[in-house]
């Protein structure tokens, strides 16, 4: 078993298919970091044209005026107890920034990192899985390759877990890679640093309507590995679905083809069928896990983190089950 | 023996990797679901109103309850004034009679909280003692929808107007329900991004602005007061550093003109 997801490995790596995700990394989050900076630069000069006065180098004062504003406020009596967490929690992360000198306006290579995960975890990040998984067994399959690898004294199954398990390793290579390479790349724009600063989470669904109060601040090292925990998550499902059509489909070009177009297609589903409840039963919907986190969801009643978890499990346990089943059974007419 | 190199690293950070990813899922999960561990004890409810006001109407006190948003509480005065307290410090050196004022502004107030807090009727007392109402509501109904596009802008301007005007037309009711012969004072809202805002968006400040005078008329012991033309060429000079709110000269100038408008009234109380 072993050996035999160490002879899948190394294929992956002789295809050098994984170097091209790699590749396609290194670009993008060149551009996205690029793209940061020089925004950056641009807010802070329209708002000291707004202002007046230079925001950046100010920014104490603001902050400072801010602060008090937000306790007064936190201690007028005529405040909903609701809304006194979520103030404390801004009160919170103002605080660590005048202690700690941080400009709230500036990025950091940790809030970039973050955002960059948070930002692909619905598209960009599955079609990176997507490259990786559709060929793994359709490849063999139009290649011819498939043979050789049944005739040998191994059982299908096994052979097919080794793929999926290799599938779930470099998964976790890519999401390795993506993070390695965005603390990186942006680092160098913005500076390494800035992982103990709080973040907000925490938010919940309560009749309808977004509830924060059970919001609190934790650190951002906490926060970034929850993005990439769910991030995780959403490729081992997007892996798993286009591992199965890998398997039903001999073509590789169709298989990419389908998974890609479901995933597109996905984007703006619950757009056009918002009111039809079923759309929430499909995966494309709910790939946005990070949006849990950060309390920017649509609030839609039902909707909650678990329940996405769920869902999303319950396509991946299909999809695994109707790979092994039909693999082990079909006909290999090559 | 690279590959096989390749092939060891690439499985300990997959090892490793699972490990601290299915640590963090399930935190994820954790922090989302579970109830908030942060101590909410401490803030016990301080039922601290100011029990200052006296019982019977006196004919020798002038009492003011400023209300609304953070323009009604004086946010941005280095002074930390606000309007109303150079209201009070000129009347104070304009009639023999004692000033009493109460500020209830809340920082962020839209027109929904200010009726809200107007039905809660925590305020009743105050209310009923009053004999001059300050109200400064509407700016942060309106502010959040200078970011729109143009297209969205002009829908949502129309929707936020007629929930605000619906809601003021309620205050009103509410503060009359309360007080049927105090004097409402009614503060218009000025610009503040006058440096960057283009005509549209001046027209529909304006049109805000028009409605609202409108319906304080209807009231009939109500007057509006602009500050628009106030600060049209002056946000210079009259905003504070956050280039929101007033600074302290433009309190002084808001005071200044509330003041004139009151003279009459207040000879009369």
């Amino acid at each position: 078993m072993f050996s035999l997801i160490e002879n899948e490995v190394i294929k992956m790596i002789s295809k050098k298919r994984l170097l091209f995700v790699i590749a396609i990394l290194v670009a993008l989050i060149s551009v996205f970091a690029y793209g940061q900076h020089h925004a950056s630069e641009r807010i802070k000069t329209q708002l000291s044209q707004r202002m007046g006065i230079s925001a950046t180098t100010d920014w104490h004062k603001i902050a400072d005026q801010q602060l008090i504003e937000l306790k007064n406020r936190l201690d007028s009596p005529y405040r909903d107890e609701k809304d006194k967490s979520a103030l404390r929690v801004r009160i919170e992360q103002l605080q660590y920034n005048l202690d700690n000198d941080i400009n709230p306006l500036e990025q950091s290579a940790a809030k970039f990192t973050t955002k960059f995960m948070e930002q692909s975890i619905f598209l960009f990040l599955p079609l990176l899985i997507i490259m990786l998984a559709s060929d793994m067994v359709s490849g063999e399959s139009s290649s011819g390759t498939i043979k050789l690898l049944l005739v040998r004294n191994v059982p299908r199954w096994k052979v097919l877990l080794s793929k999926f398990l290799t599938l779930i390793m470099l998964e976790i290579i890519v999401l390795f890679f993506a993070f390695v390479l965005s603390e990186i790349i942006s680092g160098l724009f913005f500076g390494f640093g800035g992982w103990n600063a709080p973040v907000a989470t925490g938010f919940k669904l309560v009749a309808g309507k977004l509830d924060t109060s059970s919001v609190l601040n934790v650190p951002q090292w906490r926060y970034t590995l929850m993005v990439y925990s769910l991030a995780f998550f959403v490729s081992f499902v997007v892996g798993s679905i286009s591992f199965m059509i890998s398997v039903l489909v001999r073509s590789t070009a169709a298989s990419i083809g389908i998974i890609m177009s479901t995933l597109v297609a996905g984007n703006f589903i619950s757009y056009f069928l918002s009111d039809w409840k079923i759309t929430r039963y499909m995966f494309m919907v709910n790939l946005r896990l990070t949006d849990y986190l950060s309390g920017s969801f649509q609030p839609i009643e039902g909707m909650t983190l678990l329940f996405s978890i769920l869902v999303l499990l319950g396509w991946a346990s299909a999809s695994i089950i109707i790979s092994f089943v039909y693999f082990t059974k079909k006909d290999i007419l090559v | 023996m690279f590959k096989k190199s390749m092939w060891y690293s690439i499985l300990v950070i997959a090892f490793v990797g699972f490990v601290i990813l299915a640590n963090g899922f399930y935190q994820a999960i954790l922090v989302t679901t579970q109830a908030n561990p942060q101590p909410t004890s401490e803030s016990a409810p301080l039922e601290s109103t100011t029990d200052l006001t006296p019982s019977s109407k006196n004919p020798n006190t002038i009492q003011m309850l400023i209300l609304g948003d953070s323009v009604a509480k004086g946010t941005g005065d280095e002074k930390s004034k606000g309007f109303s307290g150079y209201l009070s410090e000129y009347l104070k050196n304009n009639t023999s009679k004692e000033i009493i004022a109460d500020n209830v502004g809340i920082d962020g107030l839209e027109s929904t909280g200010l009726l809200e807090q107007l039905q809660s009727r925590r305020l009743e007392q105050q209310l009923t003692h009053t004999d001059i109402v300050l109200v400064s509501i509407g700016g942060n109904d309106i502010r959040s929808i200078l970011t729109l596009n143009s297209f969205d802008k002009e829908n949502e301007f129309k929707v936020r107007l007629d929930r605000y005007l619906s809601n003021l037309k309620l205050t009103f009711q509410e503060l009359r329900k309360s007080n049927p012969n105090s004097t409402i004072i009614f503060l218009g809202l000025y610009n503040p991004y006058e440096k960057v805002t283009n005509l549209e968006d001046s027209q529909l400040l304006n049109s805000w602005n028009f409605n609202t005078q409108q319906l304080v008329e209807t009231d009939g012991k109500a007057i509006f007061i602009p500050t628009y033309d106030l600060f049209k060429y002056n946000t210079g000079r009259f905003i504070a550093q956050d280039g929101l709110h007033p600074n302290s000269a433009g309190y002084q100038a808001i005071s200044n003109r509330i003041s004139r408008s009151l003279e009459m009234i207040i000879a009369g109380l």
